[in-house]
């Protein structure tokens, strides 16, 4: 059987084989691998994207919890960054005392490098005990971290005790990672 | 001379049905290069956006490692607080203690306290109410006990009393409520 095809036709079939060689060569070799590259990198984008919401979400929690912490410790953490001041703590306190002298605030040290602690001696006369008990309750509500030290002095002195002791006053280190 | 009525026109290779062929073939070849660019572009955003999740993850484990870290010395501030405050309670408690200690018949002129120990000077109407009324309460909280007597003019005795307790014992239940002092003499 004798086929007999046009010189027409022959371009045609040797065009459409090269386009179709073309085709199959194009999609295996850069089209397939290129889609599969594509898919590997959505599903790493999902993969982040889900990594990078649990870090959001924990961001954010930890985020409520040191505002909760910053909130509900506001007295001490004001406390620990305020510079002591005798004047002020004699003007705070002098209610309980009828008279009250403070020495100036001597260095001693420093606590893991985070907390400076003073030390100052304190002097004053009281007309019972029960000022100085109001005066240690006073003092955990101070604008101060003031730890009232040993020793403790009292002496009759006519009708009034003359109490002498020291006090620690607690400050932030300021080269310490303070609270802000 | 002419051997045909009409014109003669121009043979072309692209005829009506390579055109035709072309056109669909143009159609497929753009179709292919589309999708690739679709996929490059595609390939050029993920790598973006990988690169900004990164950052912002970068960001964010920085935030957290810093709020961590004002956790850490807010939770620091509050057990030191807490330590002071407790410690200042449990002196006016000792004091309290000390007051209520001593009986109406006797009178102090001075009382000195001290980490370990408590110095009480005063005024007696005789040994015996001082043996009995205070220092026998106060043998049962030190270990160590001295009185010394002074014989006064109206019959009376002044007296001092030196009491101390053990180191091990004041390290054992004031220094572990006092830590923080510990930790400022072990600086020093």
């Amino acid at each position: 059987m004798k086929v007999s095809m046009s010189r027409q036709n022959i371009y045609l079939l040797v065009l459409s084989t090269l386009f179709l060689i073309f085709v199959l060569l194009f999609s295996f070799l850069v089209l397939i691998p290129k889609g599969k590259q594509y898919r590997e990198q959505r599903n790493n984008l999902r993969e982040k994207n889900r990594e990078l919401q649990q870090y959001e979400n924990f961001n954010s929690d930890t985020f409520k919890l040191l505002k909760k912490l910053q909130s509900d410790n506001r007295h001490i953490i004001t406390a620990f960054k305020t510079d002591f001041n005798p004047q002020r703590f004699e003007k705070e306190n002098k209610n309980f005392f009828s008279s009250l002298v403070i020495s100036k605030k001597v260095y001693i040290n420093k606590i893991e490098d985070e907390f400076s602690v003073y030390e100052v001696n304190t002097t004053s006369h009281i007309s019972s005990p029960k000022s100085f008990y109001n005066f240690l309750d006073s003092i955990n509500k101070s604008d101060w971290v003031i730890k009232v030290n040993f020793p403790i002095n009292f002496k009759r002195d006519g009708d009034m005790i003359r109490s002498s002791f020291t006090m620690r006053v607690y400050k932030v280190a300021k080269d310490s990672n303070s609270s802000k | 001379m002419r051997y045909s009525y009409i014109k003669p026109r121009r043979k072309s290779i692209f005829t009506a049905e390579l055109q035709l062929l072309f056109v669909f073939f143009g159609i497929t070849v753009f179709m292919l290069f589309l999708t690739y660019a679709f996929l490059l572009f595609k390939d050029y955003r993920f790598s973006q956006d990988v690169k900004d999740i990164d950052t912002k993850r970068v960001a964010l484990n920085i935030n957290i490692a810093n709020m961590k870290k004002q956790i850490t010395f807010i939770e620091k501030e509050n057990l030191l607080s807490e330590r002071i405050y407790t410690q200042n309670m449990v002196l006016k408690d000792s004091i309290t203690n000390l007051f209520d200690l001593v009986p109406q018949r006797i009178t102090l002129s001075e009382a000195k306290l001290l980490k370990n120990g408590l110095i009480l000077y005063g005024i007696t109407p005789n040994k015996d109410i001082y043996n009995f009324m205070l220092q026998a309460p106060l043998r049962s909280i030190f270990h160590k006990t001295y009185s010394s007597f002074y014989p006064l003019k109206n019959g009376w005795f002044r007296f001092v009393s030196t009491n101390y307790i053990d180191d091990n014992e004041v390290d054992d239940e004031i220094d572990n409520i006092l830590n923080t002092d510990d930790e400022v003499k072990n600086e020093s």
